[in-house]
């Protein structure tokens, strides 16, 4: 730099030298330089962010073909580089498409959907392809099939990166096995001391697709996750932008691409939840903000008796009547003296009926009344002399603003204000309006003409207004202007005009309007994550909770939550398992406002371990969370944690909260059975020996003591006594909650008059068939008969094993 | 229960396995079994008019198998009816602490007990339940009864033929020793004018040594701390069945005077024994709070510890009485206590010369 600028006196040639090497950078070329941005920072995570991106796909375009995905992932060693090869069975890519898809970036089509997609920029997969060539110099190896075609498109391409495009070195068609679908092959520098993170991101990612089956091949390991559905994710509706969450860009690129001509054309179709009522909100919004309103005054004074300085206003009616019509009298001419008195007359008592009159108003008015006379006296009232009747009493009713303001500021201000301080305000805010003209005012006009006016006040007679009396001042003026009824500018005069289009977002942004609807959005499901956590975990215990949509931004998202607990799942820091839009979030997990809301809860409550009261459970527990969303707010573009944005926090706390209620019960529900059980045993010692010295002691004979136990442990006790032909089954509640039975006693002879137990004969057995509610401390009997002998056989559901003693 | 009649082995056993035979009933009919015991704290402790002492009130536990803990208590309970029957059966003693060390010999962990307080407490509830004394179960404590010196001639029963002896003629200077089962003795001649129950060896042997006993005729009965049942119903015994009168000499600190208390009015823990045990009519000579303002004797501070028991003696049903209010509020409020030695700052026949005539005079005994 000091050497040109030691020659800046020169005179020429710096800024046309400088202009030599100053030119555009492609896209490519910027992230071949910045592919840390993308996740291919290190060889490691190189590694991770290209199978994310491949698989992210293959998974995008099987469901949007709805063909279940099968998707096979493959890493191998390959000299000093590794080879990654990913393929699925989704519909193929057309040849055209091909080279654009995996050479080009920026490329894509879901960038412009406001819809739930895994991949959203078109940047992944070429990126991918751009790290391989740069750091290998090997092309990627494309192989795809589409359904129609007997034989495979096969290329081989790299990235031109000075251009974006895509550099093509082999074109061929080939034999492929699969009927349809995509395989890629990279070669890159990389290695796999990311091997876990691999992992997690393929277990993970069968977990949340549970209608996937996906398979990684890698050099020390082979690991397949078998689908457990074949219901796809429902099918999401691509939703029109909503008001709230558009930008001014985004604004601009609708008006000039939109076929509406009208702003509520425009609003109405363009976007979602705008119908007309929204769409003339919006619009009464924007004419404040564009045309602003009409300041509104009252008639001429008569001030005869009242104190000029002071501004206190002491006219009446008549006085008003009279200035006006008397203005508007000599504004017109040659139009007869009846009819020029009467409409004189008429627009001065309608201009003194209404009060505060904006121009507006006295356009109308005077149109009014010249329309009527005109049929009354058959005189022709033309636009002139409508004109200069309408200035005349303009001129009459602007006369002296001063008192109006002075009103509006006294009633405002508080009662220590200086009375001349608050004259002088006032005379200097109407002062700032045009002697004539409609005295259009936009709010940020007045705050303007306040201000000054309050500054020069300060200067003038040492009074100060402070921003709060300027604002209620401007609040009370704003109050009492008129909406202008002009009709917007058209949609095309909005968008040759950045401030008019930022107006209107303006407008947009400050008009309610009701959220975005939720069909553009797939959730998992609570049913489903349940199953996707069954499949990869062996745990005890599983909970899932899907949230009810709600919106941040303008875009609408949903949380899920999932829950396994014990079983086989390691006892230590619980696993964390984050998902936006079903894709693993593999990295930067300190960094993600999941991470955040699961340390913030205190999971003693739910009942596990967590040492110190916050931070991560220490205890054999996954926790997973999904976010699906029209857009995610990531902290990065390497889209590895989600922004804390309080809406979504609050969200993900509930979802969690609701699983975690289940695992408590779940929880509390089996240390109680844990109890129950060791408190079993320890009678089963006792009593039975206890019973034994009682029969010593006392010489009789052995006691059996089942009954007993059924009642100390309030155990549900079913018992069964025959007599003759006739079979009592006995079910005694001894518990404190109400039991479901639901018992079935299998006879080898033929039961008869089974009181509404139902009976089916299988093979020489009868299944007699009952059920019933016992209440707490009570007993029910099933009662039947039977012919001679018959062997029994019970079984009884509906009770914890825990809590049922048969002795039938 | 039966405390006037002793009973024999036979029926105590008979008792005992009446219990056993609830126990059984209650298995056989499918019950979960039970034992009621009635609560044994001072809130459930109240005065019986018609025999004047305390005993315990309505309030009662239940011991149930239905928890682990109960289950438990019931089962030792069986296993000690049995040892127990056994016992009498064998016409055999043994000692509570035998009971426990014994009870390491069942075959069965949990039958065993883990404290001796545990199988103490579980006697005494047998003792409740069963309606039979501990002595009738041929239960000794491990500690005997005390000592006795005065002019009294009794005869007692013992394992090697029945003795005559004369508590001051044919004993040395320790004096008569009260044996475990006092109802096995027969008085069959006395001189004495009172029974002065001593709390500590010291003064007893001081009373001795300076002929108290003769000169007063009076029986020193030795209490050795809280006193044994069989201290607490041979003292009964003389003051039934002699007609004597009962004073109680102590230190002065509240947890003398619960030995006043257990002696007069029962203890808390055998109050089903009050009957048998307890001698309402027995004074409390002293150490008095007002005798540590009116002689003037060296006293330590009262302890935090000796401020609750003062105020939980406030509470305590034996102690709400005017007198006893009256000295343990002005205990609170002097903040001092005294042992019974401290009389000997005023010289060694202090005690015999001038303060029991004195209290004795003032009592109206002498």
């Amino acid at each position: 730099m000091t050497s040109y600028q030691s020659r800046l006196g020169e005179g020429e040639g710096i800024a046309d030298e400088l202009a030599e090497s100053q030119r555009s950078i492609s896209i490519a070329e910027f992230f071949e330089k910045n592919r840390q941005m993308l996740g291919f920072d290190s060889g490691a995570k190189a590694l991770v962010t290209a199978v994310k991106e491949a698989v992210d796909n293959a998974l995008d375009a099987c469901e949007e073909a709805g063909i279940t995905p099968d998707i096979y992932v493959e890493i191998q060693e390959a000299g000093d580089y590794y080879r990654l090869i990913v393929e699925d069975n989704g519909p193929g890519i057309t040849r055209e498409q091909i080279p654009n898809i995996f050479g080009k970036l920026l490329y894509g089509s879901r960038f412009h959907k406001r819809e739930q997609n895994r991949g959203q920029q078109g940047i992944g997969i070429s990126a991918a392809v751009l790290h391989s060539q740069k750091t290998s110099g090997k092309p990627a190896k494309i192989t795809s099939r589409t359904e129609q075609h007997a034989d495979a498109q096969y290329f081989e391409l790299i990235v031109d990166t000075d251009a974006n495009e895509p550099e093509i070195s082999v074109e061929d068609t080939t034999t492929w096995e699969r009927p349809h679908g995509t395989r890629i092959e990279l070669e890159m520098e990389a290695n796999m001391r990311a091997r876990q993170q691999l992992h997690d991101y393929i277990k993970h990612t069968a977990v949340v697709n549970p209608h996937a089956r996906i398979e990684l091949v890698e050099p020390k390991e082979h690991l397949k996750y078998e689908r457990t559905t074949d219901q796809l994710p429902d099918e999401t509706e691509e939703i029109r932008p909503h008001p709230h969450g558009v930008e001014i860009g985004t604004l601009l690129t609708m008006l000039e691409s939109t076929d509406s001509y009208s702003v509520s054309g425009f609003m109405q179709g363009e976007f979602t939840r705008v119908g007309q009522k929204t769409s003339d909100d919006v619009i009464a919004n924007f004419n404040d903000r564009h045309y602003g309103r009409e300041m509104t005054w009252y008639g001429p004074q008569s001030y005869e008796d009242s104190v000029v300085s002071t501004g206190q206003r002491d006219g009446d009616g008549e006085a008003v009547e009279m200035d006006v019509a008397r203005a508007v009298q000599q504004a017109v001419s040659n139009k007869g003296k009846d009819a020029t008195a009467e409409f004189a007359d008429a627009v001065a008592s309608a201009v003194s009926e209404t009060g505060r009159v904006a121009h507006g108003r006295l356009e109308a008015i005077v149109d009014d009344h010249a329309d009527r006379i005109e049929d009354d006296y058959e005189k022709t009232f033309g636009t002139t002399v409508r004109e200069a009747a309408i200035e005349a009493a303009w001129g009459e009713i602007t006369a002296d603003r001063t008192p109006d303001v002075y009103e509006l500021v006294d009633d405002v201000t508080t009662t220590r204000k200086d009375d001349a301080a608050v004259q002088g305000i006032a005379e200097r805010i109407a002062d700032k309006f045009d002697d004539d003209g409609p005295n259009r005012v936009t709010y940020a006009a007045l705050e303007d003409y306040v201000d000054r006016a309050a500054e020069m006040t300060e200067d003038m007679d040492d009074a100060t207004f402070g921003e709060t009396a300027r604002k209620k001042i401007v609040d009370a003026l704003w109050e009492v202007a008129a909406p202008v009824s002009d009709d917007p500018p058209n949609v095309g005069e909005i968008a040759d005009d950045r401030d008019t289009t930022s107006d209107l977002l303006e407008a947009m942004r400050e008009t309610d309007i009701i959220a975005p609807p939720t069909d553009c959005l797939a959730p998992i499901t609570a049913e489903l994550v349940e199953a996707g956590l069954k499949k990869e975990f062996d745990a005890d215990f599983f909970a899932a909770s899907t949230r009810d949509a709600s919106v941040h931004g303008g875009d609408p998202f949903i949380v899920e939550a999932g829950i396994a607990y014990g079983g086989d799942i390691e006892h230590d820091q619980a696993q964390v398992m984050r998902f936006a839009n079903r894709v693993p979030l593999v990295y930067q997990r300190g960094a993600c406002a999941t991470t955040d809301v699961v340390k913030s809860i205190n999971w003693r409550n739910y009942g596990l371990d967590q040492p110190g009261g916050s931070g991560i459970p220490n205890d054999a527990a996954v926790v997973m969370v999904h976010i699906a969303s029209t857009n995610v707010p990531f902290t990065s573009e390497s889209k590895d944690a989600v922004a804390n944005i309080p809406e979504i926090e609050s969200e993900i706390e509930l979802a969690i909260r609701e699983a975690a209620r289940e695992l408590k019960s779940y929880l509390n529900k089996r240390r109680s059975m844990q109890k129950r059980r060791k408190k079993e045993n320890k009678l089963a010692t006792i009593l039975p020996e206890m019973a034994e010295k009682l029969a010593t002691v006392t010489g009789n004979e052995r006691l059996d003591i089942d009954d007993s136990m059924a009642r100390i442990m309030n155990n549900v006790l079913v018992e069964r006594e025959v007599e003759g032909d006739t079979v009592r089954v006995v079910v005694e509640n001894n518990d404190d909650t109400n039991a479901d039975i639901d018992l079935t006693d299998i006879v080898t002879a033929e039961p008869r008059a089974t009181n509404g137990a139902n009976v089916v004969e299988m093979d020489g057995e009868w299944f007699v068939k009952w059920q019933t509610t016992v209440t707490a401390g009570d007993d029910a009997v099933l009662e039947y008969r039977i012919d001679g002998d018959a062997e029994f056989d019970i079984a009884v559901d509906g009770v914890e094993d825990e809590k049922l003693t048969v002795n039938a | 229960m039966s405390t006037d009649s002793n009973l024999n082995e036979a029926e105590a056993r008979e008792q005992l396995l009446d219990l056993a035979a609830d126990f059984y009933d209650q298995f056989a009919d499918g019950d979960v079994p039970t034992m009621q015991i009635p609560t044994r704290t001072k809130s459930n402790i109240e005065y019986d008019e018609d025999k004047d002492v305390w005993v315990y009130g309505d309030r009662s536990s239940t011991r149930s198998a239905k928890t682990v803990s109960g289950a438990q208590k019931l089962l030792k309970a069986t296993y000690t009816i049995d040892f127990l029957a056994q016992q009498l059966e064998e016409d055999r003693s043994s000692t509570l602490r035998e009971l426990y060390y014994l009870s390491e010999s069942w075959d069965l962990d949990e039958a065993q007990f883990n404290t001796q307080d545990e199988s103490n407490n579980l006697i005494e509830d047998l003792e409740i339940v069963s309606e039979v004394k501990r002595e009738d179960f041929h239960m000794r404590p491990e500690e005997s009864g005390a000592k006795v010196m005065g002019p009294l001639l009794l005869r007692e029963q013992t394992r090697r033929g029945d003795r005559e002896i004369h508590c001051q003629d044919d004993v040395g200077q320790g004096g008569y020793q009260i044996p475990n089962n006092p109802d096995t003795i027969e008085f069959l001649d006395n001189d004495a004018d009172f029974v002065l129950c001593v709390e500590t060896g010291g003064m007893r042997d001081r009373l001795v040594e300076n002929g108290f006993d003769d000169e007063y005729d009076s029986i020193v009965v030795h209490l050795g701390g809280q006193p044994a049942r069989a201290t607490r119903r041979l003292t009964k015994r003389l003051h039934d069945e002699l007609d004597l009168p009962v004073v109680v000499f102590t230190d002065g600190d509240p947890w003398s005077y619960r030995i006043y208390g257990s002696v007069a009015y029962g203890s808390i823990k055998s109050a089903h024994l009050s009957e048998y045990l307890a001698t309402p009519e027995a004074q409390f000579i002293g150490i008095r709070p007002a005798d540590i303002v009116e002689y003037d004797l060296p006293t330590d501070p009262l302890s935090d510890s000796d401020i609750n028991a003062l105020e939980s003696e406030l509470s305590d049903p034996r102690f709400q009485t005017e007198f006893w209010e009256e000295q343990i509020e002005l205990q609170l409020d002097i903040g001092k206590k005294s042992e019974q030695q401290s009389l000997a700052s005023r010289g060694l026949d202090f005690v015999t010369d001038t303060y029991l005539p004195e209290r004795l005079d003032e009592m109206g005994v002498l």
